[in-house]
């Protein structure tokens, strides 16, 4: 019997085409390219974003979205050097309650950011864009606008201890999408958050207490964000209010280019690791073929539209919003 | 946590201000165009001082704020009866403002500010020479607009000429290669001039190495997150042949060290710009070899000290020479070999300065390129 390929089959795995050809591409223009070494780099400068992406990809599967990440990095990555520093500066002695500390700061923001947005009926986009300016606020009231650093070798192994040509930061990071994956594909609260983005009224009418899932969906993209924001303070050594910069465009462009609708119901986490790295590899790629600047930020713009567009199925939706 | 509870405190104080003056404002508007205040300057301790910049995130500005409040202690007053106006990097909101600043407090206003960009500094200083107040600015200013074609009011313009400094940072890299190799520059946002300038310099150093080879020129938009992407796409593409790097600021340099030291590329020299006090702390650990300070500390008491005796009287702007009414301000290149030195003098504590000295530290008249 030959095998039938649906275009179903063909367009779910168009994002991992469009990845392979960005390789091609970049790797035809410069050979340098195509190295461990380089993949590497592009590894570290993926894994805080993968964090940030794999979190609000829970929330626009339930057809909502996210935008505080920036606030709740901010405030993440600020308790978690504070905590460190006050405790010992090490992550090996007391300063290891550090981690726990940020991920409980970026659960609750994520906490608030869901009653707001479900108690309150505020949609998702204004109640979230809101909550991450008041968590820049925040993380600028905790610092007063200094930068902490964090100098502790241990943690800073993160980055500078390699295994296999990659740092250890690229194994945890893989390490929190597998559990991701697992909360997606392996849990009741999982599958339900498909269940809300394919039909809400139709969850409702099954029983779910939607409210109640769509709050935990922002908590677990809150702790997402601050694994994220721990893997960004790793790779600079640098706590600040700044340290959130850029993540909303990086995240949110990740989760679509990856695949994932941003009306909810169809995506998941292993097309954000593709998304996050479409978006790396074109921004890596771009300065390793010399492409000068001023084209650079229109460049990706460009390749992100045409990959959206390689990867969607048009045909599913009678109107575009 | 009573750092917090003190900056609380004062937020909510600045935020009463803030409402107070835009309460004021309709009526303040009126009034301050129907009855023209008068020549005679005011008791000194009638004066508003006011400083208008940009964010508190950035350690540039905290140092212009510091001075600014060293400046009003010397006064004998506290650090509160300065008035902060925060614009976010708006113009918008910086001229907005000035204008409720004004209305509150009239020709009894010295303002010190950083216009945020150059066209907004115009409205800024029309709004207060025609309420008879001062206003000393920094930075941002058009090449045709003058001190002195507002008689007292606009008192002084400060800003920095950033292609000297940045070119001797570039000839310490330089030398610590030994004249010869690849060197990569990562700039500001493009359009901005000091990112211009420093670039400038970079390549007037260029001119005296015929061995050292400019690689690549790359916009990280003083952003440090962006510089550490940007260094690892050059070390994928030029590779051993980078052989040091030229950083437009501080916060591109820490981006850049951190993209080195996980290729355990730690040893490469890189230079900077703009003397944070974390700079010169890694130029004294030798993590950096050189930076520029440009005394924030300084440039913010001075500015707010020009306008502030201007408006009581001390002197009559319009008196002085131009050189005292338009100049650059200092810039010191840190190297590693005075870099502890300099680290205890200017950044671990701040020398006692003499508000009343205004020009002890300009280097000279603003030249104009025509």
């Amino acid at each position: 019997m030959a095998p039938h390929i649906s275009g179903e089959t063909i367009r779910r795995w168009i994002p991992l085409l469009v990845l392979l050809g960005l390789v091609l591409f970049f790797t035809t223009l410069n050979p340098h390219f195509l190295s461990v070494r380089n993949f590497a780099r592009i590894a570290i400068s993926a894994t805080p974003a993968l964090m940030v992406a794999v979190g609000v990809t829970f929330v626009i599967l339930m057809g909502s979205i996210d935008l505080s990440m920036e606030g709740t990095i901010a405030v993440a990555a600020v308790v978690f050097a504070l905590i460190l520093n006050r405790l010992g500066g090490s992550v090996m002695g007391m300063g290891c309650l550090a981690i726990p500390g940020a991920l409980a700061a970026g659960a609750a923001l994520g906490a608030i950011n869901g009653l707001i947005h479900v108690k309150l009926k505020i949609p998702s986009f204004m109640a979230s864009l809101s909550l991450g300016f008041v968590g820049v606020g925040l993380a600028l009231l905790i610092t007063g606008g200094d930068r902490i650093l964090i100098a502790d070798p241990v943690f800073r192994s993160l980055l500078t201890v390699r295994l296999g040509g990659f740092p250890l930061m690229t194994y945890v990071a893989l390490f929190c999408l597998v559990v991701a994956w697992f909360i997606q594909a392996n849990t009741t609260t999982g599958r339900n958050f498909y269940a809300i983005g394919g039909g809400e009224e139709l969850a409702r009418g099954s029983g779910l207490n939607v409210g109640r899932l769509r709050i935990i969906a922002f908590v677990i993209a809150g702790i997402f964000y601050a694994l994220g924001a721990i893997l960004a303070v790793a790779r600079l050594g640098i706590a600040e209010t700044e340290t959130g910069r850029n993540f909303m465009f990086i995240s949110i462009t990740s989760v679509v280019v990856g695949g994932t609708a941003l009306a909810g119901g169809s995506g998941g986490v292993w097309n954000t690791l593709i998304g996050v790295l479409i978006v790396n590899v074109i921004g890596n790629g771009m300065v390793v073929i010399g492409l000068p600047d001023y084209f650079q930020d229109g460049m990706l713009g460009l390749l992100v539209i045409s990959a959206v567009y390689l990867s969607m199925d048009r045909r599913a939706f009678s109107f575009v919003k | 946590m009573s750092f917090i509870k003190n900056h609380i405190a004062q937020q909510t104080l600045n935020r009463r201000k803030m409402l107070l003056l835009s309460a004021y404002g309709l009526c303040g508007a009126a009034f301050g165009a129907s009855v023209r205040p008068g020549r005679a300057a005011p008791a000194p301790r009638d004066i508003k001082v006011a400083w208008s910049y940009r964010d508190r995130t950035n350690p540039y500005w905290n140092g212009i704020v510091s001075g600014g409040e060293a400046f009003v202690e010397s006064l004998g007053w506290s650090r509160g009866d300065m008035i902060n106006l925060i614009n976010g990097g708006s113009s918008e909101k910086s001229l907005s403002d000035v204008k409720s600043l004004l209305s509150r407090y009239g020709n009894k206003t010295a303002l010190a500010i950083d216009p945020n960009d150059m066209p907004n500094c115009r409205p800024v200083v029309e709004a207060v020479s025609q309420t008879g107040a001062y206003v000393s600015t920094i930075w941002n200013k058009t090449d045709d607009l003058h001190p002195w074609d507002f008689g007292d009011n606009y008192v002084s313009h400060m800003t920095w000429s950033d292609v000297q400094p940045s070119e001797q940072t570039a000839r310490v890299l330089f030398d610590a290669m030994g004249g010869k190799g690849g060197v990569v520059h990562l700039g500001g946002i493009a359009s901005n001039n000091p990112a211009i300038e420093r670039l400038k310099g970079l390549k007037n150093a260029l001119k005296a190495y015929p061995n050292i080879e400019l690689l690549a020129v790359q916009a990280a938009d003083w952003d440090t997150q962006k510089a550490n992407q940007v260094m690892s796409g050059f070390l994928t593409r030029y590779g051993d042949a980078i052989k040091g790097v030229h950083c437009a600021s501080d916060t591109m340099a820490y981006g850049v060290i951190e993209a080195l030291l996980a290729e355990g590329a730690g040893n490469i020299p890189v230079v900077s710009y703009d003397g944070n006090p974390q700079a010169v702390q890694m130029v004294t650990q030798g993590k950096l070899l050189a930076t520029v300070f440009t005394n924030p500390h300084w440039a913010g008491g001075i500015t707010a000290s020009l306008a502030y005796h201007a408006a009581i009287g001390s002197f009559r702007p319009s008196q002085e020479p131009r050189e005292h009414r338009e100049f650059y301000g200092p810039a010191t290149v840190v190297t590693t070999s005075d870099a502890k030195d300099f680290k205890a003098k200017y950044i671990d504590s701040n020398p006692q300065y003499n508000w009343n000295d205004f020009w002890s530290l300009a280097k000279g008249p603003i030249k104009y390129d025509t």
